[in-house]
């Protein structure tokens, strides 16, 4: 009787299974995208008696936009800095000799919760053999002034979802667009996040280097991301999708807006960027004609996703 | 949900108190012949002209039901003109939900003929007992053998080959009869190839292969009490879809459920039937064999149903009623994922229904008082919860930003009907209110693509339930020699849920012209009419005729989709000792109240003429008939206001069959 109940309940399993499985969405959509949640040391270094150690998402630098952490201890008295000023430049020198930077936080803030100094870096380029990063720091402690300065290793970011763009606009300055947020998207509503900068030409001539007035970068502030999403996959005509909304910025200085992915796979952020004027700096409108079977049409100005 | 018991439980207890008692108010069971409460069903499933009739072609020879057809295979049955969504289709008042976005897998594509005993079709409100609906109900009732007949093994088995899409099938079926057991078992395999339509082309991607079985065991627990177990388990491989981008790979469907019956001698409750089920549907498309799609797409989907069914017959003196319970709850979940023209890149996928539960429990009550010898009252109602969940909310928000995840709705539904018989003459007058909720599709589906009117269809969860007003009124005449019965109904339907077009969005397939969005109109009105006839010219040569008509508008004025032009349907029967000749013309006229908002087109009028002879006689001891016909004997090319596409009919049929009872 036993072995027949068992049977039977192996024949049911059997009928019952299914033939193909169901896709597992997590999985599915973690696929091509790994999201990082933890903030890990990316480098730590000493300056005489005070000990620096910067966190980042995964521990690690990468080419586009990256929040960090940095703590300064004195090593003598295990006390970390809280009144210090604290300034951050990051400089690449390619194999010329020429040196360049990218946008990033000068002033670093203190977070007084949390006990750690913060700040970005939009690296853009990532590390070679012929293009090296260098941090250029800064700090205070009792009237004393320290700097220092500490070789980095930008990594290349394989997540499209943290891509960036640069590009001279109709105005001649040159801009800066760096992904934040999603790091790793749904189909859904995606708040979608990033950064917009422009480079403060100089004014006057080189100082001693490092000399950050070459190297000066500010947020824009009150221009409108405007953004249209397309899959550009050919079979998919130039497929968008609706209820998105153009990026704002808000009080953090990151631009803010909602962007809906469809489906997953290639995405294409065609965006136009528009001035506190109304006027187009950058971009241009795509046709909201369905073109199946052909590459769909891109605007000026665009970042590619993946998830 | 649980709120919501006390207020059913007042509701009832209301009607109890008022219940009086009767008999069974006789359904209008198209193959006849129900008995008491273990009902012995004796009539085969089969039309007037041909004995080997799949279950969609057994539907057609009512005059309720019209087909939407996307092949030679599933169709899907619409009563009253309505779609399948607006009313409830049960296998012995169990729920199934097809698991196809794209409709392929109608509840009737996976039973078969010969596990049928009859199919029971109630019309509007009257149709409320299985659960909310708005057209009516349509049960497919399962061979049920009784317990100690005096012959206790019962079998058939039938052959046959239909001459235009080379179709060859074997259905067997098989019983037990002991005192305290019952087995009921059946076998079928179909198997066809393209057919041809009525230029002799072939209908590419019309072929289907389909194997069906069935088991019911039955067991006398005491001298009035049984319980049953029974299966269906129903497989679809490589069926064509003439008329969508894409065919059939496999579906299988496995229908399961227990059986408990009591039955009392005396007393108020006359009988106890109480049944757990569970049933599984699994559906694979394949766009593989249609290599001019630019696209290569997986459209699998599940659906999962657990349920349970209570009934309690109730009778005294005049009054009889009848009380049921419905609980089930269902999973359904569609994907579907788009391969890039480079199949190293990364696949593009999404669900067409993002793991969408339904959850529905309702009471309902039909009461019958005989009132006098001529005159009838029925009345009764319902009162349902529908709860919906949605696993993937976020896919909703992408078109409905915000939308709950969980929806509860109350579905009330009422009905009465008088029914007089004076003489020779019959009349009944009726009505009835009710609710149904919005289907999956309707409710929560993403980018469904329909390629009749070639738009990307999105689910909206907010929806209003859809509430039905009906009317319907019926007279006739019968004698020895002539009958002729008139009836009709009208539905005034608020909110009555339908696609448009959405100026926001673009569509996801490539086929696709623009995206469109289940709404609500204000209100849609539906009228349908039918005259059916019949005349005994001689003993043996008899008349049939039936006339339908229907006309659908929305709120505008407009046409609805899918409403049967004037049609028309006679046939002669004639019996020369053991030989009988059957033929029959059937058609539409032209359609004219066609709706090209919806996609359709006018379709032109045609007749279709049918022929068929059999002979019955004996081989030892058992009873043989041996039949030949032909369909659409004129080789007529045509397509019907219902096809998908305008997929044409298939050309002359002949078909041949064979059947022998044991």
């Amino acid at each position: 009787m036993k072995k027949s109940i068992f049977l039977v309940a192996a024949i049911l399993v059997a009928v019952t299974s299914c033939t193909l499985d169901k896709t597992d969405y997590e999985s599915e959509i973690s696929t091509i995208v790994t999201e990082h949640f933890e903030y890990l040391e990316v480098i730590s270094f000493t300056k005489n008696d005070y000990q620096i150690s910067i966190e980042a998402l995964n521990g690690t630098f990468y080419k586009g936009y990256n929040d960090f952490r940095l703590k300064i201890t004195n090593i003598q008295t295990n006390e970390s800095l809280n009144t210090s000023e604290i300034t951050f430049l990051p400089i690449s020198t390619n194999y010329n000799g020429n040196n360049s930077s990218g946008p990033h936080r000068y002033n670093l803030n203190y977070n007084s919760t949390e006990d750690y100094y913060s700040g970005y870096a939009v690296f853009t380029n990532e590390s070679t053999d012929s293009e090296n990063w260098k941090l250029y720091l800064s700090f205070t402690d009792n009237d004393q002034t320290y700097t220092v300065d500490q070789d980095i290793i930008v990594e290349a970011q394989t997540n499209m979802n943290l891509n960036m763009t640069s590009f001279t606009g109709s105005d001649g300055e040159q801009y800066f667009i760096a992904l934040v947020a999603p790091q790793k998207p749904k189909i859904a509503q995606n708040e979608l996040v990033a950064g917009i900068y422009t480079y403060n030409p100089p004014s006057n001539e080189a100082d001693t280097f490092p000399d950050a007035s070459q190297f000066s970068y500010s947020e824009v502030a009150d221009y409108t991301l405007l953004l249209d999403p397309r899959m550009p996959e050919p079979s998919m005509g130039n497929h968008s999708s609706l209820n998105n909304e153009d990026l704002t910025q808000q009080e953090d200085g990151l631009y803010y807006g909602i962007v809906n992915y469809t489906m997953t796979g290639n995405w294409t952020l065609n965006f136009r960027l528009q001035n506190q004027f109304g006027e187009i700096i950058k971009g241009t409108e795509v046709s909201t004609e369905f073109t199946p079977g052909i590459e769909g049409a891109r605007s000026e100005l665009y970042i590619d996703i993946l998830f | 949900m649980m709120k919501f018991l006390p207020l059913i439980l007042l509701l009832f207890a209301g009607l109890f108190v008022q219940a009086q008692n009767t008999e069974k108010k006789k359904d209008s069971i198209i193959a006849l012949s129900e008995v008491k409460l273990i009902s012995v069903v004796k009539k085969k499933i089969e039309t007037e002209m041909k004995m080997a009739v799949s279950v969609d072609e057994f539907l057609a020879s009512s005059e309720n039901i019209s087909f939407i057809k996307r092949g030679a295979y599933a169709w899907e049955p619409l009563l009253n003109n309505m779609s399948s969504e607006r009313s409830t289709i049960t296998i012995d008042g169990m729920h199934v939900f097809g698991a196809c976005t794209d409709k392929m897998d109608p509840i009737t594509s996976y039973v078969e003929s010969n596990n049928l005993s009859a199919i029971d079709i109630k019309s509007g409100q009257e149709g409320n007992m299985h659960g909310a609906t708005v057209a009516g109900s349509i049960d497919l009732k399962r061979k049920s053998t009784p317990f100690g007949l005096s012959k206790q093994w019962n079998g058939a088995y039938q052959t046959g080959f239909e001459f235009n899409n080379k179709q060859f099938f074997n259905l067997a079926n098989a019983s037990y009869s002991g005192d305290k057991f019952v087995v009921d078992g059946s076998l079928a395999f179909r198997n066809a190839e393209n057919y041809r339509d009525g230029n002799n082309d072939d209908v590419n991607h019309s072929q289907f292969t389909k194997f069906n079985a069935s088991l019911g065991l039955a067991y006398k627990t005491s001298e009035l009490s049984s319980v049953k177990l029974e299966a269906i388990y129903d497989q679809a491989n490589d069926v064509g879809y003439p008329a969508l981008p894409m065919d059939l790979w496999l579906s299988r469907a496995l229908i399961t459920s227990a059986t408990y019956k009591q039955v009392f001698e005396k007393g108020l409750f006359r009988a106890l039937d109480t049944k757990i089920y569970f049933n599984a549907i699994e559906h694979y498309m394949d766009d593989t064999t249609r290599p001019e799609n630019l696209v290569h797409m997986d459209m699998p989907g599940w659906s999962t149903t657990y349920g349970l069914l209570s009934k309690a017959n109730i009778k005294k003196n005049r009054f009889s009623s009848e009380i049921q319970l419905n609980a089930y709850n269902n999973l359904s979940t569609a994907e579907m994922r788009m391969y890039p023209q480079d199949r190293s890149e990364r696949s593009m996928f999404a669900y067409s229904w993002p793991g969408v539960t339904t959850t529905f429990a309702g009471l309902s009550i039909n009461n019958s008082w005989e009132m006098s010898e001529k005159s009838q009252l029925n009345f009764g109602g319902s009162l349902g919860v529908n709860y919906n969940h949605s696993k993937y909310v976020e896919f909703n928000w992408i078109f409905h930003p915000g939308t709950p995840q969980e929806k509860t709705r109350l579905l009330p539904s009422l009905h009465a009907g008088y029914q007089l018989n004076i003489n020779k003459f019959n009349f009944s007058v009726g009505g009835g209110y009710g609710h149904r909720a919005p289907s999956v599709s309707e409710g929560y589906g993403y980018y469904i693509y329909n390629s009749f009117d070639r738009y990307d269809y999105i689910g909206n969860p907010d929806l209003d339930n859809e509430i039905s007003y009906e009317g319907n009124a019926s007279a006739g005449y019968k004698d020895d020699k002539f009958s002729i019965q008139a009836n009709v109904n009208y539905f005034y339907i608020e909110n009555y849920i339908i696609g448009r077009i959405l100026s926001l969005g673009s569509p996801m397939n490539y086929q696709s012209i623009g995206v469109k969005g289940y709404t609500s109109l204000d209100y849609s009105t539906l009228f349908n009419f039918s005259l059916n006839g019949s005349y005994s010219i001689l003993d043996n040569l008899h008349w049939k005729g039936v006339l339908t008509y229907a006309r659908g508008k929305d709120e505008n004025e407009s046409n609805l989709p899918f409403i049967r032009p004037l049609s028309y349907q006679t046939a002669l029967h004639y019996q020369y000792h053991k030989l009988s000749f059957q033929t029959s013309i059937n058609g539409d006229l032209e359609q004219i109240h066609y709706s090209p908002e919806y996609g359709e087109d006018q379709t032109p009028s045609y007749t279709i003429w049918n022929l068929s002879a059999d002979y019955t006689f004996r081989i030892k001891d058992y009873k043989t008939v041996v039949q030949v016909g032909a369909e659409n004997v004129l080789n007529e090319y045509y397509s019907t206001y219902a096809d998908w596409g305008n997929i044409p009919r298939m050309g002359r049929n002949i078909f041949t069959s064979l059947k022998f009872n044991f």
